[in-house]
Order: structure tokens, then sequence, then C-alpha cells
């Protein structure tokens, strides 16, 4: 035993992901690694029609195939009710189908090649109708109706269903959704501007691509217990939902997640494959394992928001700004999920990410038959500020001022209040700003790039700055945005973190587990992390909205420190010393002020163990951030803690072929506080790469509601040697309601690389695009464009 | 589920072709990067027979034979890249390769079924075409084995389709070591650095004397069912002084000989303005460089 231990910390440090060893040695058992004893494989057949009526399904020839367990339809499951945040969605499709990926029938087998051999046996006789494959043709009048309302006995069949909200009661038009929201008078502000500018600028469909594929294993017990396997990225939410959709005890769902492959985002809706996975379950009374083919996961899974956005505003000559005007139309497919809700965040930033005092801001989420949309890192965030940050430039330039400056005049400071109700308590804004300019050497790089636009020469080099505001301490918009945290402490020293959080990859059970060792004055080798099983773990809202590390890490330092406090209570009367003054270093408890060691952590937990009393320690604390609802007007303080983050891009246009390459990366991220230097980095590396892709590379083809490149052939994720040099700052604003001062940055990576790239291009080209992505054929296009119009 | 009624793996070229005659309809499997993706997409069915070729010594190999380079059918993409014959005497072979898909695909996939594959995009053909290769088939018709030889440009049908012969083989593809002076480049444009298939690809050979180019082939990929000749921009540099009036009609008559189709990778526009483009970038690199 040591004679003293001096005090050390582990925040800050270089943490190894807890899961890294098992990843990096291929070991880590996925859904698709998984098998239940007696399983059978479940498949889906999905439409061959963008929007048809379906006039009959014969599934006889496939019932008969050998070793096909079940095959339904809509017509086996009645009782399914719709899915999804507007309830307008059945697993299994009734009369019709409104997408290409919509499910028909599904069928269990003993292997997947017979389910797959009975899915061909299905024949279904559709009878088409008008596709709308542009939102605005949604609008049209006399336009026909993606979800005309159900009529005849069925409808009123519903009507108690319909009272509970749980029914499919369709809709008199095309329109999802609406938002509305409005601060101050755009039209006084427009009075005020010396400089406006309109422009419509367009989004593009991007999806996922984790590489994890969708996949479930569903099964019953014999007492009508259901468990799933499962990759949701919500798994609290998800048993109420599904306790909803098959009317069952939400008591009798149990939720166990495997390692997930990936999420940002795509597992926070329930999708119809997983209620019909319990379908086939129930009607087979197997287990039933259904896993998608990645053409399935292209197909079937959810997108990001397409989203045309129009966007008026304006500034004085002094370059302060004056209002915005915003319209969207955002292209919901044909369902309608929780992605539907992005305008949300759309409107922080517009409204908050710099002072503007008068904004108006409409949504329209329409019906198409295209892809459904979903939510994605980010979450409307890129869309937003892809059109605000090219504003900022064009008005800059308008007013003679340099970018810079022009966004420090109007950049947020800490203490601001918007009108939006945000209440930015620490705000780094304008340290990002500075920091990436100053390391990017962005103001002489932008003169100099100008400067050489109109010379000869096949290459041109840009650079450009995009900043970005999003939620950092959780988002309230489910009635709790709490988290749940379990510490059990065994007899020799070591910590059990049960936690609600869900780790999808992001290194959230790694945070965790180093926010309890510091707390505790362990080592990270002596805690053991449990966080995937709704039957164990105390609840949480799910991974989203950047806040797991706030959220949970708050709620794991509250049950850390009661833990903490009894253990020193208890070692102060065993050693007649004064509790606040001893301390937990090194799995010791020692004196805090000299560091002499007064036992091991563990012969104390032993001795209360082993006492009359028989005292365990286990601990639990519940955390709810200090953040408010919005109100019907869309104000609010949603979030405990805003994130800042400003990157500067660099890029090299090829005039001759339209290839932009990326070549540096810079940014400064207010963080708070960083807590796993490896993490962060990685999280924002990651999510720089995935804004590289949304700006230059990616982009799901859909025609006619057709996706025309369903694989990594023609989709075209970024590829390692396009992985530009990066340089990440932290702006450390420490936080006060953060966990050890840290704030969410889960998203915050991904937001404004796009719109940066837009402004590096322009820098270099002189040439401004508003559509994503950068394809080579698009900048050429633009190039060629602006060629011809010059001569 | 393909239902195969037989698998043969013949042990030698003699065996291949007997079996070929006798079995009538045969798929052929070398390295598979092409067979198994297409017949799993359903678009390639799986014939009776499945043949797997890879244990015949004689379509195996890189030798030079008189003022020849034989490249056997199975030469994977990786051995093609690395071996000496080839970068001493083809080194345009060896730069196509570098750009040939992914290190894994290279390593399995062969020379022949890139060439049997036909795909308009296949990255060997181009730089094969201008280096004036012929394929050399085989077959076994009677008892005597029937060997055949053709240029690469007329292998080619359509996509996917060639004049190979229901019953014959390809057994290599034979190249004449360039001669003095001679030069060559290949540019295969993609959108992105690695794993990408040509949104088209060009190249141009002949011989530089005196500023002046000869015996000039130029072939274009991605533009046409086929990997095609360009025999106009042939004509506009046969026998020029590669000045910059020689390049930009070049550059022109490529642009305008060829006639793509607009796909998910590009459209026939953009196609045809980077044939335009690229055409001008690989002469002026030539002009340049020598």
């Amino acid at each position: 035993m040591p004679e003293t231990i001096q005090k050390d910390s582990l925040i800050g440090k270089r943490i190894t992901k807890l899961d890294a060893p098992e990843k990096a040695g291929g070991k880590t058992r996925y859904i698709q690694d998984l098998d239940v004893q007696g399983q059978l494989y479940g498949k889906i057949l999905r439409s061959t029609r963008v929007h048809a009526k379906i006039k009959s399904i014969d599934t006889s020839a496939a019932k008969a195939l050998s070793g096909v367990h079940a095959v339904i339809t809509a017509a086996d499951v009645p009782w399914q009710r719709p899915i999804g945040v507007a309830k307008d969605h059945f697993p299994l499709k009734t009369d019709r189908v409104r997408s290409l990926r919509d499910e028909i029938a599904a069928v269990a087998a003993e292997s997947e090649a017979i389910a797959e051999a009975a899915l061909k046996l299905i024949k279904v006789e559709y009878e088409d109708l008008p596709v709308l494959s542009d939102p605005n043709d949604s609008l049209k009048p006399g336009a026909p109706l993606i979800h005309p309302e159900p009529h005849g006995a069925s409808a009123k069949h519903d009507h108690l269903k319909q009272a509970q909200g749980i029914a499919y009661a369709g809709k008199p038009d095309n329109i999802a959704m609406t938002f509305d929201y409005q601060q101050g008078d755009v039209a006084a502000g427009e009075r005020e501007s010396d400089v406006v500018f309109e422009d419509t600028f367009h989004l593009h469909y991007v999806t996922h691509c984790c590489m994890g594929v969708s996949g479930i294993i569903a099964e019953f017990d014999s007492s009508g217990n259901l468990l799933m396997y499962s990759n949701t990225q919500v798994p609290f939410l998800h048993k109420r939902e599904f306790a909803e959709i098959l009317n069952m005890d939400p008591a009798r769902i149990r939720i166990i997640q495997p390692p997930i492959g990936g999420g940002f985002g795509s597992k926070l809706d329930i999708y119809p494959f997983e209620p019909i996975t319990v379908f086939l379950a129930k009607a087979s009374g197997r287990p039933v394992k259904l896993v998608f083919t990645r053409e399935e996961e292209f197909l079937a899974s959810p997108t990001r928001q397409p989203v045309i956005l129009t966007l008026r505003s304006g500034c004085k000559k002094d370059g302060t700004l004056t209002f915005r005007t915003v319209n969207t139309l955002h292209d919901n497919g044909a369902y309608t999920s929780w992605g539907a809700t992005t305008p949300f965040v759309m409107m922080q930033t517009i409204s908050s990410l710099y002072r503007v005092p008068h904004c108006l801001y409409h949504t329209k989420a329409v019906y198409t038959n295209n892809p459904y949309a979903g939510s994605f890192r980010g979450y409307g965030n890129l869309q937003a500020t892809f059109a605000v940050e090219q504003h900022m430039d064009m008005m800059a330039e308008a007013v003679g001022m340099d970018p810079l400056a022009f966004r420090l005049k109007n950049a947020q400071d800490a203490g601001e209040v918007t009108p939006q109700g945000m209440h930015f308590k620490s705000c780094g804004l304008k340290e990002c700003l500075t920091t990436a300019a100053e390391a990017s050497g962005f103001l002489a790089k932008t003169k100099a790039n100008a400067a050489e636009r109109g010379k000869p020469g096949r290459f041109k080099r840009g650079i450009g700055i995009a900043s970005m505001l999003h939620v950092g301490g959780g988002a309230k918009i489910y009635p709790s945005d709490g988290c749940g945290t379990i510490l059990k402490m065994d007899d020799f020293g070591s910590v059990t973190l049960i936690t609600g959080a869900s780790e999808i990859g992001q290194g959230s059970e790694t945070v965790l587990a180093q926010l309890v060792c510091e707390e505790l004055g362990l080592p990270m080798s002596a805690v053991r992390v449990v966080n995937n099983d709704t039957e164990i773990t105390p609840w949480d809202v799910g991974v989203h909205a950047s806040r797991t590390t706030f959220i949970a890490g708050n709620s794991a330092i509250g049950a850390a420190r009661k833990a903490r406090g009894k253990i020193l209570a208890a070692a102060g009367k065993m050693a007649d010393l004064n509790p606040d003054e001893l301390d937990l270093r090194g799995s010791h408890i020692v004196e805090t002020k000299s560091g002499k060691v007064v036992m091991t952590l563990a012969k104390l937990l032993r001795q209360l163990h082993f006492s009359d009393k028989a005292e365990l320690v286990m601990t639990s604390f519940y955390y709810e951030p200090p953040s408010k609802h919005q109100d019907k007007h869309f104000k609010g303080d949603v979030s405990a803690a805003y994130a800042w983050a400003t990157q500067v891009v660099e890029v090299e246009v090829d005039t001759d072929t339209g290839i932009v390459r990326l070549l540096k990366v810079t940014g400064a991220h207010d963080v708070g506080r960083i807590l796993n230097r490896l993490g962060l980095e990685g999280q924002i590396e990651g999510g720089i790469v995935m804004g590289q892709g949304y700006a230059l590379t990616e982009e799901l083809m859909v025609e006619n509601g057709v996706v025309r490149n369903p694989g990594f052939r023609d989709y075209k994720l970024v590829t390692a040697p396009e992985i530009p040099e990066m340089d990440v700052r932290f702006i450390e604003t420490m936080d006060g309601e953060g966990p050890q001062g840290a704030k969410g940055v889960g998203e915050a990576p991904a937001i404004c690389i796009a719109a940066a790239t837009a402004n590096a291009i322009e820098n270099a080209t002189g040439v401004r695009i508003m559509a994503l992505p950068f394809t080579p054929e698009k900048v050429y296009r633009a190039l060629h464009a602006a060629r011809k119009e010059a001569a | 589920m393909t239902a195969l009624d037989n698998y043969v793996a013949p042990t030698s070229l003699e065996q291949a072709v007997v079996q070929l005659q006798e079995l009538g309809e045969v798929t052929i499997l070398a390295g598979g990067t092409d067979l198994m993706p297409q017949s799993h997409a359903g678009r390639v069915k799986f014939k009776r027979t499945l043949m797997n070729i890879r244990r015949i010594p004689e379509l195996r190999g890189i030798s030079r034979e008189g003022d020849e380079i034989r490249i056997g059918a199975l030469t994977t993409i990786t051995e093609m890249m690395a071996h000496p014959l080839v970068r001493e005497h083809l080194p345009l072979l060896a730069q196509a390769a570098d750009h040939f898909a992914s290190d894994q695909i290279r390593n399995a996939g062969t020379v022949g079924g890139n060439i049997c594959n036909a795909s308009p995009a296949g990255d060997t053909l181009v730089p094969l075409m201008v280096l004036g290769a012929h394929v050399e088939l085989a077959s076994k018709p009677d008892d005597t084995l029937f060997r055949r030889s053709m240029p690469l440009p007329e292998f080619f049908v359509g996509p996917g389709k060639t004049r190979l012969a229901p019953a014959e083989l390809l057994t290599a593809v034979r190249i004449p070591i360039p001669p003095k002076g001679f030069v060559a480049r290949f540019h295969k444009f993609g959108t992105r650095p690695a794993l990408d298939i040509s949104a088209i690809s060009i190249g141009v050979a002949g011989v530089l004397k005196d500023g002046k180019l000869s015996q000039v082939r130029v072939a274009f990929g991605a533009v046409a069912p086929t990997p095609v000749c360009g025999c106009a921009t042939e004509e506009a540099l046969e026998g020029k002084k590669l000045d910059a009036a020689t390049i930009a009609a070049a550059a022109k008559a490529a642009q305008d000989e060829v006639h793509p189709i607009s796909d998910v990778r590009a459209s026939a526009w953009y196609r045809k303005e980077m044939i335009h483009n690229m055409t001008r970038r690989i002469l002026e690199d030539v002009s340049a460089n020598h």
C-alpha cells in the first residue's frame, strides 16, 4: 500500500473507448451475430409500385412452401395500429402503397433463402395511382391526396382509437405538418435595411449509411411477454410506443440493445419492420430475426429532410442584421417521422445563431410518394445553416465588411436571452470565430484567393467560414428530458454503472464511466457499464439532441457523489477522522491535504458489507435538466446549455472538371470542457467527414419516387484519400450546468461544413452555388454557366 | 437461388475446351468480382454448368514472346501491376491497374475477366486498346485445338457481350512491345480517387518524333455500349505537330465523336465536356513532357 497518493484527474485525458478492443478485434456481437434458439428468419415483401391501390394479395403459394411458418398481410393483423409521430403509417399496408418501400406482406421461414423464395411466390395486383414526386406538386390545387380520409365501416370502427389519438385518420390535404414562428416585425426590419437578399436554397436527400444495417429479433415467452433485441436509440420511448401499437401492457415488453453499428438519428423512430417482426413472432409462435440487406437499408431506412428554403435577409450599412424571413418546404415522403419536427432546430439557427431582431419563419412539411425522411444528426440544422451562413457572406460583401468582422458584429455573447427565449449561459461563439480564423489564416487567404480568381489556371483555391449553434444541454421535447443512474460498488473496489443512456458508438459509456471514476478516485479499469436492457436500466429519453454526455453525465455524477458521500462518511467514522477532510484517490481513502493513505477502498467496502448493518454501497440519481418546454409560439429555453462552433474550410476547385477537393478543415468548438479528449476528437473528426459527404459526395438519387442508387457503388460516401487535414481547437467555456463544465457536441461538427464549403467555392471561383451536393458535375455546370454569362 | 446442375474445375486448357464443347451451356468463373455481384443482383443468370477455370496453369503468367508481351487470362490485376515486364514495357497498364477498384478486387479480379465482362467502363480495356492488344481465343470444335486471335476493339459487341463463341475460352491477351518514341496516356475520370466506376476514360498512344505524333491510337471508355476507338481524334492528331491548335482540334474532335448516355454517374453533356477537357489535358501533358 502506498503511503501517500496525490490528486490526479481523468478530465481532459485521452481515454480509449471501453468497447474499442472488442470492436477492433472483430469480437463485438452485433444483431447480425445474435441467434436465438429456435429462431425463424423474417423477410418483407415491398411494393413494386410507387403509388397504387392494392387490388389483391395472394399468399397461398408462399404459405404452401416447405419451411415457411408464417405469411402475413394487413388482413392477418386487423388490430395493427398506425406508427409514427402523426399516426399515418400502418406497418403492413392495407389498401394502398404510397412509396416504393412499402410493406405488403411478410414471411417467417426456417432460412433466409426459404423466406426469400416465399416472397417471390406472393402475387400482388395493383392499380396505379398518380405519383407525386415533387413537394411543390403536392400543394397544387387538385393534387391527388396521399392520405385521403378513410371512409365507410372501418372509419367508424376506429372512432374510439381516434379519440385516443392512435388511429389512422387521413388528411384532407397533403400537408403533414406546419410550423410558424415570429419574433418582432420583419416589415419594420426590412425598412431599416440597407441591403436585402432573397435566395432559394435546395437541400437534397442523404441517408445515414450506418455500417450496421437495421435488424431486430422478437420473441414471446410462454406467458406472452415480448423480448426484442433492437438497435433502437430510444429504448424507453420504444417500449411505450410498442405497447400502444401492439395493444400490450408496457410492463410485458423488454428491449435489449445489442451493440449498435451506428445510429445518427436513424433509430429514433419505430419503423414498420419492427412491429412486422413482432407480428411474425406472434403468428409463428417462434422467435423471428429480421435483418436488412444493404439495398433494403438504402430503400427502407430514413433520409435527411430534403428542403427547399427561401431566405430573405437584410442588414444595415454598418453590418447590423435587421431581419430574416424564411419559407421552407420539406419533402416528408409518404409518412411522417419524428424528423418532420426538424423546424424546431432550424428556427433556432435562423433566430438565434446571430442577433436578429425580426424573424418570420414558416415551414410546410408535405407528403409525396418519395422515401420518407427521418431524423439525422444535426436535425435540420445543416439545412438552415447552409442558407443562413451563405447570406452572411453575401451581406458582408455587400456592405464592404470581411466575413469575420461581419459575423463578430452580430455574434451572440454569454448572458444573452434571445427573442426566441434561449438563454446562453455560456457562449464561446466569438472565441470560436476568432480562433478558427486565426488558426487558418482566414482573412489573408480570403484576399489572396479572391485576387487569384480571374487569373488563368486550372486549379483555384478558396477558403470559407461558417458557424453553428446547437443544443448542448439536452432538448426538452418530450415531457421529461431526464436520465437515471444506478451505481453499485462491489467488495473489491469496483463499480458497476447502470445508466439509462444508450451507447450507439458515440462513446457515451466511456465518458460516463470516466465521470464516475473521477468522483470515486478509481482507475478506468475499475468500472463496468450496463446500459442496454430496459428491465435493468433506469429511464432515459434516448440518444438524440447531443444530450447524452450532458444529461446522463450529470446523472452519473449525481449518483457517484452520493456514493462518495456514503463512503467518506463511513471511512471517517471508522478511522475517526472528519469525512470533509477525506478524499478518494487511486482506489484508496486518503487525507485530502496530505494525501496520506487511510485505507484501501476495497477494505472499507468489505467492512461495510460484513458489518452488523451489512451495508452495500448502492446509489441512484435522476437528473432532469433545468430547461423549459417551448410554448405554443415556439419560444422557450429548451436546452440547459448551447454548443457553438466555427469551421473554416479550404478547398481546391478543378475548373476543368468541377471536382472540389477539401484540403483542410480548421474547427473551433465550444465544448464547455474537454472530458475525454480522444472521444471528443473522434466525434469532431467523424462529424466533419459526415458533413463533407453531405456537402460534396453523398446523394440519394430519387426519381419519380424511385431510388436510383441503392448501394455504395453509386451512393458515394467519402473514402479515406478524400478526407482533409484537420486542425480542431477546443474552446472551454466551463458551462455552469454541464458535467464538469462540458456541453454536448455529438451533432455539432457535421453542421457547418456544407455552408463553409459553399463559401469557400465562392471565394475560389466567384460562383455561389445554392444547391447541394457540390458534385463535380453540379460545380462544373455552375462554372460553365458563369463563364458563358461573362462571355 | 440459382439452380446449378453441374460444377466443373478443369485442370488443363485441353480439358476445359473439351468440356466447353461437350457441356454447351457454361458460365465461366475466374476472379468472380463481376460475376458474383451481377448474379446476386439478378443481372446475370447462371447457366447449367459453372466452370471454375482457376486451376488451368496455361492461363496464368506473363511472358515475353518475340516482340509481344503475353498476359495470361487468369493474371490478376495486382499481378499485372507488379510484373517487371509490364512495368518495363507497358507502364500504362501498371498505371491503369493502380486506378482499378480496390486492393481486394485487384487481388481477385483477372485481366481475362475484365475483358470478357465487356463493361464499357472496364478499366483495363481502354489502355489495352491503345496498346494495340489482341485477344487469344481457344476452342476444340473437333480433334484439334483451335486458336484464333482478334484485335481487342473487334472483340466487343455491347455491354457484357463479346465475339467469344459459346465453346471458346479467352486464354490471353497479347500486346506488341511499343516502338521507340512511344508515348501513352490513360486517364480514368471518376468523381473520387478510389473505388469508383469511371464516368469516362480516355487512352491516347502514339509515336512522338520531332514534336509530331504518328501511329496514333485513341480510345474512350464509358461513352458508348462498348469501349470505342476515337477515329476522328486519331485523324486530328496523326502526323500533326502537337501544338496548341492541334490539341484544341483533337479535343473538339473527341467531344464531337462520342455519344454517351446520361445515367446516375453523369449526364451525357457532362461526359462530352469531360472528354473534351481531359483529352486536351492529356495532350498538353504529352506536349509538355516530351
